[in-house]
């Protein structure tokens, strides 16, 4: 009752309105008439121990069997309870009062909808939802036996689900059946209890065929199987860091977490590709000549491992270490070749890795995401039950408090931003642009003229004094100490600004960053392209030697950044100035750093193979600085962004600008530059790509292998075939772009539906309550005479039970009309219009019946029957109008339906709609001769009942 | 593979590992964790399917979870008798879902029904509410928890019935990506 009388009077209804639906499709289905006690006394059953405890119906019944019908079944009961009362008044008392002890309705239906579903029949409710979504396809509408109420339906129903279940599961190959049994939602026993019947089931269809092939076949895959279990737990064996990483989930979350699988995941690329080169190119040259010809002057000083230089110059370390000659040993091997093929496919590998896991990122991150859900993300999503560190906890809490206030008085203060205001803020924002951008290409501008300045200084010679060395150090210095200073000042910047959300503020940091760093590069770029190109004599080992420079310095300044910034500003925050507190780790400019870091051992990796080397090193003891710097100075961050956006943002950026750039400067070499004439693989060529002419033509020699001129000379190198190639790739994407155009639009129209749904749904339940709400007064003053023949001598008893006699009175009259229908359709089969003259008297009387029961009620409304009618009739509604959609659906869907028996149903539903509506309008009109309201409703439920008989001829139908 | 255990037979390791995520190793750790929580009431054979339950009070102690404030939903949630008592099957198959190989709808479900305090199937006001308490330590005042339940409705609910069902529930999981990372407890 207090579910109705606190305003809760939607949702009941709701429930309702599926029972109405449920209980006439078990009516039909089973011989009530016939044996009205025993399927009573079976009911009664069910019902008390629904009271006592759903555990106690879960002990009872056979497992899951009330699991199985719980998501239906458990709304269905109240009024399949009413439907299987026997149709005398008489009797009905008797089995009233053994029954409803505890009376009405709602409070049964409550105590049931919260005792019954407990866990496990929550999964199963999940499942038999997917299932029966799984299984509308193949009998649309469901079956009508869903609901049946007695034990042994339960069961058998349990059963045929399973069965289906088992079926479809076995109807799948291993590797998928196996994914699919994880996937149920459903408790591990029940899962287990899914697989031996699935593995049974295939075992019994085995053994029917070849016995032995078949016991063979099963082993080898289980042993399959099993090895492949192996596999997988040797993997997570190898696995780095996964107790660091929990550590720093469990105290920092999520979101810095995402730092350290990027720094692993940039690791393991590293690792990757240093075995590919080392196992390609150096083990051959060292395999061949295992001594590199140092000169004897040049001896290991130590400074060698900051600059790369000197001793260094002529190992296998860079370009100039490598030989030009086809080594014969044991097997020929073509160095040149080697080394262009090792790169090239390296490069290309590595953009399709990065293209794969960008793809998957957006797809899975991105493209869905919607920032107008925010309070709904942060309430329900955004907790990170990674978090196990109680102080972790308590922050998070308080930081979820703050942004939801934040949140909150957000969208005031946007409203309230005037012209002035944004015009000052424009002001700021082009400011601020304008003064980092001139940073950035300042920055750039000065490295040029550093270069520049260092070159004239340098000499072209092998053995540097100590001084020269040291000088080389000057640029890479610069280039990391710029690095380092300028973010920290677009940092301060950003404090200036007022942006919006957080996401346009940390949008605005990465672009300056990137475009700083761009820039930087590209200078650098250029000035080995162009000056370095010209003046040195093996110019290859120079630029990997600057390289190496850059990596190392870069490192340098990373541990020094890391670890004094951070330091130093948890000292500060904590003992000078508590007003800072304790620094928060910015995830976005480490992960910058790194993707720099990549970026120039991506560009290495031709002058210097053996780089990835020094790049593992370098993140691994990377890892470990910033996980003690990160526990010792750090707190968790305040703000909980959206990390895995901001992850796919990273690998976007570390794609496009850089790994493209990468590649483009590696390409450009390899093409247009002339390789140095006196070291290194690629001596003698006019440039590094023509290693494949000269091969090309060595092959066309030698005469064994003519398909791969072929392929090299009118695929690889006619235009037709890119301009084809292009052109298909473009007509492809055109059309993706027009299917993904279409889908969004129907993505809108779909949401609009549900959307006009809900309000179709709300607007006439809205009407309802209306109506019930105009009617007591009228109704309390003019009685219906058949109250008092029915209401007999427990007249006190209840309001209710009266009300209830008179609904299930309706119910059966219904019950009659499906019965007459069902035996119409046994000896008639296909339904044709002119049947529903005959139904339609069952349809009068049941409307009659109805009519009454809510005559009835509105007697008793100040009693305690008031709740019962808004719920049946909006039930009734709500159902009809399931019925029409359900209608429309099938409709549309089938086309073999009598198109003349829709017709002349849906007319006459229509029909009564219409008058439904035309006499509902007088009841607005104060103080009507008559009362209307009644013959409104009646119209109503005329209209739902029509509404029935139309879904049961299409359910005929099929 | 080769080191022998004893502890399950190899036909139980397979239907582990067929029913949850987690390879044998890391089902054998689980049972560890599973065991250390009460050393002397789980045996350390299996092979004949002990009826072993342990209290919620040991569950909620594990680290992984005594910080959760969501603790006692999970447990109930996962537990077969909903109380939180769970089995060594239960709770194989809480982490299993916890784990990162879990997909997104399983995921989802999980997370609603933890979410739905009344079990009622729809998250509804009272259990947003609850969410929220939990989860900020009860230092909003009553019209905060209020609008932003409100707010959490309107922006979730598509057929306007005032509540999250599963499927509104899904459909919002759907736009927030993180929900994968964060939805995941680490073992």
């Amino acid at each position: 009752m207090t579910s109705y009388s606190n305003g809760g009077l939607f949702n009941p209804a709701y429930h309702d309105s599926e029972t109405l639906e449920i209980d006439r499709r078990s009516s039909s289905k089973t011989p009530l008439h016939t044996n009205p006690y025993a399927r009573g006394e079976g009911a009664d059953g069910h019902y008390s121990t629904g009271q006592i405890s759903s555990d106690d119906a879960l002990r009872r019944v056979p497992r899951g069997g009330w699991q199985e019908e719980s998501w239906r079944g458990r709304e269905s009961l109240p009024m399949g309870h009413i439907s299987t009362r026997p149709r005398s008044p008489s009797w009905q008392h008797d089995i009233n009062h053994s029954t409803f002890q505890i009376p009405p309705d709602s409070q049964y239906d409550r105590s049931l909808s919260i005792r019954l579903p407990s866990t496990t029949s929550g999964n199963m409710t999940m499942r038999r939802r997917r299932i029966s979504m799984r299984r509308m396809s193949m009998f649309p509408n469901g079956d009508p036996n869903h609901v049946a109420f007695t034990e042994d339906a339960i069961r058998n129903e349990m059963e045929n689900e399973e069965q289906n279940l088992v079926k479809e599961l076995v109807a799948l190959s291993t590797r998928d059946r196996i994914w699919a049994i994880r996937d149920l939602p459903m408790s591990f026993d029940e899962k287990k209890h899914i697989r031996s019947q699935v593995l049974a089931f295939k075992s019994a269809k085995k053994s029917r065929q070849f016995t032995c092939f078949a016991d063979c076949s099963e082993n080898m895959s289980l042993s399959f199987r099993r090895c492949g279990y192996g596999i997988r737990s040797a993997r997570q064996t190898l696995e780095l860091w996964q107790g660091i990483m929990k550590e720093i989930g469990g105290t920092f979350g999520t979101s810095v977490l995402s730092y350290f699988m990027f720094l692993k995941w940039l690791l393991m690329f590293n690792i990757f590709s240093f075995l590919v080169n080392f196992g390609f190119i150096t083990i051959p040259q060292l395999v061949y000549s295992p001594w590199p010809n140092i000169s004897p002057n040049v001896s290991f000083r130590g400074l060698e491992i900051l600059t790369g230089a000197g001793y260094f110059n002529n190992t296998v370390m860079y370009y100039g270490g490598y030989s030009n000659e086809t080594k014969v040993h044991l097997v020929e091997y073509n160095m040149q070749l080697a080394y262009f093929f090792t790169i090239a496919v390296y490069m290309v590998l590595c953009g399709i890795a990065l293209i794969f896991s960008m793809a998957s990122s957006f797809k899975t991150n991105y493209v869905l995401a919607d920032p107008a859900s925010n309070s709904a993300w942060q309430l329900l999503c955004s907790w990170d039950f990674n978090i196990t560190n109680d102080k972790a906890v308590r922050q998070r809490k308080n930081n979820l408090r703050v942004q939801l206030k934040e949140s909150m008085s957000e969208k005031a203060q946007r409203e309230r931003l005037s012209l002035s205001e944004s015009l000052k803020h424009f002001g700021v924002y082009l400011g601020a642009w304008l003064l980092s951008t001139s940073l950035a290409v300042g920055s750039g501008a000065s490295i040029y003229y550093l270069c520049q300045f260092e070159q004239q200084r340098a000499t072209d010679s092998a053995n540097w004094s100590l001084l020269q060395e040291a000088e080389t150090l000057l640029v890479p210095f610069v280039v990391s100490l710029m690095n380092l200073v300028v973010p920290l000042f677009y940092s301060l910047f950003n404090k200036f600004e007022h942006y919006s959300s957080q996401r346009k503020q940390i949008y605005a940091l990465v672009v300056r960053n990137v475009l700083l760093k761009m820039s930087i590069l590209a200078v650098l770029c250029y000035n080995w392209m162009n000056v370095v190109a010209v003046k040195f004599s093996c110019w290859e080992s120079m630029v990997g030697q600057a390289l190496y420079r850059l990596v190392i310095v870069d490192f340098l300044f990373l541990m020094l950044g890391s670890f004094f910034g951070e330091f130093l500003s948890n000292v500060i925050g904590t003992r000078l100035l508590p007003r800072l507190g304790v620094p928060e780790f910015d995830v976005a400019r480490n992960v910058l750093e790194l993707i720099y870091a990549q970026t120039l051992a991506w560009i290495g990796i031709y002058f210097s193979p053996l780089l990835p080397a020094i790049q593992i090193l370098k993140f691994f003891i990377l890892f470990y600085l910033k996980k003690v710097s990160l526990t010792q100075n750090c707190q968790p961050p305040r703000r909980s962004g959206r990390a895995a956006q901001m992850q796919t943002i990273f690998i976007a950026l570390l794609f496009f600008p850089f790994f493209v750039g990468a590649v483009s400067m590696v390409a450009f070499t390899a093409w247009s530059l002339t390789p140095s004439e006196h070291c290194g693989p690629f001596r003698g060529l006019n440039s590094t790509y023509n290693v494949v002419e000269v091969w090309m033509v060595h092959l066309k020699e030698t005469s064994s292998s003519h398909w791969v001129v072929w392929i090299y000379q009118n695929v690889i190198r006619s235009e037709i075939f890119y301009f084809l190639i292009s052109l298909i790739i473009i007509v492809i994407i055109y059309i993706f772009w027009q299917v993904t155009r279409g889908r969004k639009l129907r993505i809108r129209v779909l949401r609009e539906q549900i959307v006009n749904e809900g309000k179709d749904k709300s607007f006439l339940l809205e009407r309802l309550q209306n109506l019930q709400k105009s009617h007591p007064d009228k109704r309390s003053k003019q009685k219906n005479p058949k109250k008092h023949s029915k209401r007999r001598p427990d007249d006190h008893s209840s309001g209710g039970q009266s009300t209830s006699n008179a609904m299930i009175q309706a119910l059966l009259a219904r019950q009659q009309l499906e019965k007459e229908e069902e035996e119409r359709l046994s000896t008639g089969g296909v339904p044709v219009p002119s049947d529903i003259s005959s139904s339609s008297s069952a349809l009068i009387q049941a409307m009659q019946a109805r009519q009454r029961a809510e005559g009835q009620e509105r007697n008793e409304h100040y009693s305690a029957g008031y709740y019962e009618s808004p719920t049946n009739t909006s039930s009734a509604v709500t159902q009809a109008m399931q019925a029409r959609q359900r209608a429309q659906v099938e409709g549309t869907y089938d086309a073999s339906d009598p198109t003349s028996s829709v017709s002349s149903v849906m007319m006459q539903v229509m029909q009564a709609r219409q008058r439904a509506e035309e006499e509902d309008r007088p009841q607005w009109v104060p103080a009507p001769p008559q009362n209307p309201a009644p013959a409104g409703s009646s119209a109503l439920i005329q209209a739902m009942l029509a509404r029935q008989q139309a879904q049961n001829e299409y359910d005929d139908g099929y | 593979m080769g080191n022998k255990q004893t502890i399950f037979t190899a036909q139980q390791l397979d239907s582990y590992q067929d029913c949850t995520y987690f390879t044998r190793k890391e089902i054998l750790r689980l049972f560890d964790r599973y065991r250390d929580l009460a050393p002397q009431l789980v045996p350390l054979d299996y092979t004949c399917q002990p009826d072993v339950k342990l209290p919620y009070e040991l569950i909620g102690s594990m680290p992984e979870l005594k910080d959760n404030p969501f603790r006692q939903r999970i447990a109930e949630v996962f537990s077969d008798d909903g109380e939180g008592n769970m089995t060594l099957d239960d709770f194989l198959d809480m982490f299993s879902v916890m784990s990162e190989m879990a997909p997104r709808d399983l995921k989802a479900y999980y997370a609603f029904k933890i979410y739905d305090f009344n079990n009622d199937d729809f998250l509804c006001k009272s259990d947003l509410e609850k969410t929220l308490n939990k989860l900020t330590r009860n230092e909003l005042t009553e019209d905060e928890v209020r609008m932003v339940c409100e707010k959490v409705i309107d922006e979730s609910d598509l057929d306007n019935d005032g509540r999250l069902s599963l499927e509104d529930f899904q459909t919002m999981i759907v736009r927030a990506p993180d929900f994968l990372s964060t939805f995941h407890i680490r073992i």
